[in-house]
């Protein structure tokens, strides 16, 4: 059933997408820039810009904030009668909140026959990457051997207090990937590992980068993070590993673009030239999922991974959450 | 009335209502938007109605108030110790003939030039139980890791490093422009170098002390920098941690919660400016710049002058070498890593090569040296004269000045960046999405700061100088000219650091309010930061420092010639 819904919101945003005229690269060199506000990393956004500018002689200019940020950022713009941005980079239910309220339009690009069916979200496309969230440990402080096999095993009394994770009662990444858990383990399991996560004490903060900044430097060597960190400090000759697991969850990043482009030309062009497998790679090399077919991400085993995308949460839900999780994990 | 003196009131009361117009809107104007949305049950742009409700969610919440008590410790503490560690400092490089001084005054005008945030990270390198530099030296001489920086001590103690440089300024200015016969008559009359200390010495400097100590104060109680860093990881809630959480950091964003938490703010800041006032209510009594030399001598601390040097480096090593080091060892690492012989090993300029060949580095600092070096003149002229209007002069209503430059003070940045954002962004004038927004925004915000520097040395100019000049028919601007400003340089250099130094680091405002194509270095710094990327923060963060360090060292040059005797 899953499947046929998933085939069906492929075929309904690739068929009822508007017909879109091709990227006038004339019309948008001579508009000059695109206006990006998003929450891909700007050193990965710097090498897109450097290629692309390469390429179009067009410029980047790129405001980079939370998906929060961002998507508060633009509202904000939007009622004051200001629509600055043409793209923004940002998460699926955000995106959909702005397309309801008229902030964004609809997106196309020649690239989408380059991306699973399962990736398509039948209001705004496809998503370019996941964020995938695993255990990730610090091969400096322990070995291979050591490191835990599965998700049960953190829950071990010597991974007491001595893993990292961001705080879900304040960080929606975790709290949603923290709430899609029986996704991959069933309810009755998941609820019992989210108590036995909070037995264990974890040290908590901010969000994800703290906590594989922990992990890198050794504070606290094994924790929840982002898998691309071992590519990019991998690139720098940090030795970090994952814990290999059946099934692990993410976060689906989404392209969006304004309702009303300043300069829609170039924003056309950005769009499919960062769909592109050379925009997908450049992306990969930074160890990023990219979804489109082919590419994947540098670091070992980084194709086997099976991904599942997390559930999404409205305002209610994210209360609801933080709440329940505040109670288990504060208390 | 006599003519002379009908001359000189008139000016006055035109200053007054310039003045008073453009602080009335700087302040006022964002403020409205912000307790406008305070009330409203839904953000500016929406159709939404009048309500309390926020105030009700805010105030009936039992853990609201429990964050009002961890903040006052935390910022009570944190002020006072910054308070210990400046007016230690300032003495001795100040008053005594204790060796180097010149040097390590310089060094302790570094840490004020610090991103607030590279500091915490620091001490967090230096002192975390697990894998701190500090703890693993002690581990490996003492066998034991005496260090836990997350705690409220650990908190209390990086936050007052961190305000320490500010009211060294202010205070080390005040004992600069001190009238020493005071303490002289006290040194004839049989007293000693100690009972001169607290008996004449600090009573004179109190007003620019509990200026210090308010300022900071207030600056602890709105900071997010520090506790992002260490308050978090060690699960101590305070009043800007929850606000943070539940307000502007949570999905989705609630400005009007923000905005309410903002209003209950200014209400508690209120309380601390009236209190300020009363204690500096009988400015009289510090009048200490009077018509004749005022040249402060040099205690001669004969032997002791070399434990006293050794005093202040060594609250220089905790404000500002130990720090510092820190920030360097991290920039040069490639990644973020533990000390050890492998990473020692594995050193590159490569952050630093990266500052050169980055144009969005180089446009960085292009804009904010523009509004550090524009925006602080603009502002510290601005100050001295509200400055000169509250404290000297006897129009009516001067207090409301002060009032109003310090409403915007009492929102956090990120706050106050709100209520900037609604009130410019349809605003006459185009002003969003360019630099001259965050121009705005960084007067708005660090007026006081300007005002409390320039108000400490306006506070001890005797007002016989300007009787005397207006006796000889000297109107206003010649006895703002030659008489009051050459006597308020002191302040007015002291402010100008104060504050570009703040502008050139900003981020709080910044990173709501810029615009792609007008970044500031704060945002730039701050993501980095939040990317991971600490090595090309640390190099952007020591790149700032050492170009603020030249921007402060032009200026001391510049005005050093100058200087009044």
């Amino acid at each position: 059933m899953t499947k046929i819904r998933i085939a069906c919101a492929f075929l309904l945003f690739v068929f009822l997408s508007p017909n879109r005229a091709y990227p006038d690269v004339a019309g948008a060199k001579k508009e000059g820039k695109v206006t990006i506000y998003g929450s891909l990393e700007t050193s990965t956004m710097n090498l897109i810009e450097k290629l692309f500018k390469q390429k179009y002689g067009v410029d980047i200019d790129y405001w980079w904030g939370s998906s929060t940020k961002v998507t508060d950022r633009i509202t904000t713009e939007f009622r004051a009668g200001k629509q600055l941005f043409d793209v923004t980079l940002n998460h699926r239910p955000l995106l959909k909140i702005m397309k309801k309220e008229g902030i964004v339009g609809n997106l196309n690009s020649p690239a989408f026959k380059f991306f699973p069916a399962e990736v398509f979200d039948s209001e705004v496309g496809p998503a370019y990457r996941n964020v995938v969230i695993g255990i990730i440990y610090n091969e400096a402080h322990i070995k291979a051997d050591q490191a835990p096999k599965s998700y049960d095993d953190l829950l071990d009394p010597k991974w007491k207090g001595k893993f990292v994770m961001a705080d879900p009662t304040r960080h929606t990444t975790t709290t949603q990937w923290l709430a899609s858990m029986p996704k991959i383990m069933g309810k009755e399991k998941a609820d019992r590992y989210i108590k036995g996560l909070a037995a264990q004490r974890p040290v908590l903060v901010d969000s994800i980068t703290p906590a594989s900044q922990k992990i890198l430097t050794g504070e606290v060597p094994i924790g929840f993070a982002f898998t691309k960190y071992i590519a990019i400090y991998g690139k720098e000759g940090a030795k970090l590993d994952y814990v290999k697991v059946d099934k692990m969850l993410g976060d689906g990043q989404y392209l969006g673009i304004s309702s009303k482009p300043q300069h829609p030309n170039a924003a056309q062009l950005f769009i499919d030239f960062f769909l592109s497998e050379e925009g997908m790679k450049i992306l990969a090399d930074v160890g990023e999922t990219v979804t489109r077919k082919g590419v994947y991400p540098t670091f070992k085993d980084a194709e086997k991974i099976k991904f599942t995308d997390v559930d999404e949460l409205n305002k209610e839900g994210f209360a609801a959450k933080s709440k329940e999780y505040k109670d288990i994990f504060l208390k | 009335m006599t003519a002379p003196v009908r001359r000189f009131v008139q000016p006055v009361y035109l200053l007054y209502i310039c003045a008073g117009l453009c602080l009335a809107f700087i302040s006022l104007y964002p403020t409205f938007f912000l307790f406008y949305g305070s009330i409203r049950s839904a953000p500016l742009g929406v159709a939404g109605h009048l309500t309390a409700s926020n105030y009700v969610q805010v105030y009936s919440d039992p853990e609201t108030y429990k964050l009002v008590v961890n903040t006052l410790i935390f910022a009570a503490g944190a002020s006072g110790l910054s308070v210990i560690f400046a007016l230690a400092l300032a003495w001795i490089t100040v008053r005594t003939n204790a060796p180097f001084r010149g040097l390590l005054e310089l060094t302790a005008v570094i840490p004020n030039i610090m991103p607030s945030l590279l500091v915490a990270i620091s001490w967090v390198l230096l002192l975390n139980p697990t894998n701190g530099i500090v703890n693993q030296l002690c581990l490996s001489l003492f066998g034991l890791a005496p260090f836990n920086i997350y705690g409220i001590p650990g908190l209390i103690f990086v936050e007052s490093l961190v305000l320490s440089p500010l009211a060294y300024l202010i205070i080390a200015a005040a004992l600069r422009g001190m009238d020493p016969s005071l303490e002289e008559s006290a040194k004839t009359s049989g007293s000693n170098e100690l009972g001169v200390a607290l008996r004449i010495t600090f009573p004179l400097i109190r007003p620019a002390v509990l200026a210090a100590a308010t300022l900071n104060f207030v600056r602890a109680a709105e900071s997010f920098d520090t506790p992002a860093i260490i308050a978090l990881p060690a699960r101590i809630e305070l009043f800007t941690t929850k606000m943070f959480r539940e307000a502007i950091g949570s999905f989705p964003t609630n400005h009007n919660l923000a905005a309410t938490y903002g209003v209950g703010l200014v209400a508690l800041v209120f309380v601390f400016v009236y209190l300020y006032r009363r204690f500096t209510a009988e400015v009289e009594r510090f009048a200490t710049v009077t018509g004749k030399g005022f040249r402060p001598h040099q205690i001669d601390l004969r032997g002791w002058k070399y434990f006293a040097s050794l005093t202040a480096l060594s609250i220089l090593v905790l404000m500002v070498i130990l720090p510092f080091l820190t920030l360097v060892l991290v920039s040069l690492m490639p990644f973020y890593q533990t000390l050890s012989r492998a990473a020692l090993k594995a050193l590159t300029l490569r952050h630093y090569v990266n500052l050169f060949q980055d144009d969005r580095i180089y446009s960085a600092f292009r804009n904010s040296l523009f509004l550090a070096i524009m925006g602080a003149t603009v502002c510290v002229l601005f100050a001295a004269v509200i400055s000169y209007l509250t404290v000297k002069t006897k129009v009516i209503g001067r207090g409301l000045l002060e009032a109003l430059a310090f409403i915007p003070w009492a929102f956090p940045g990120t706050a106050l960046a709100i209520g900037i954002l609604w009130a410019y962004i349809n605003f006459p004038i185009p002003i969003y999405a360019t630099l001259w927004i965050l121009m705005v925004a960084y007067i708005t915000r660090y007026l006081p700061y300007g005002l409390r520097a320039v108000s400490s040395v306006i506070v001890q100019i005797h007002k016989d100088l300007e009787e005397a000049s207006a006796t000889c028919g000297a109107g206003l601007s010649t006895t703002l000219r030659r008489i009051l400003f050459p006597l308020m340089r002191p302040g007015l250099v002291a402010g100008w650091i104060i504050l570009a130094t703040f502008f050139i680091r900003e981020f709080s405002c910044s990173i709501f309010l810029y615009s792609p194509g007008a970044e500031p270095l704060g945002p730039l710094i701050y993501f980095y930061y939040e990317e991971g990327s600490f090595g090309a923060m640390a190099g952007v963060g020591v790149m700032t420092m050492l170009v603020s360090v030249l921007l402060v060292a032009a200026t001391r040059g510049l005005t050093k010639g100058r200087a009044i005797a």
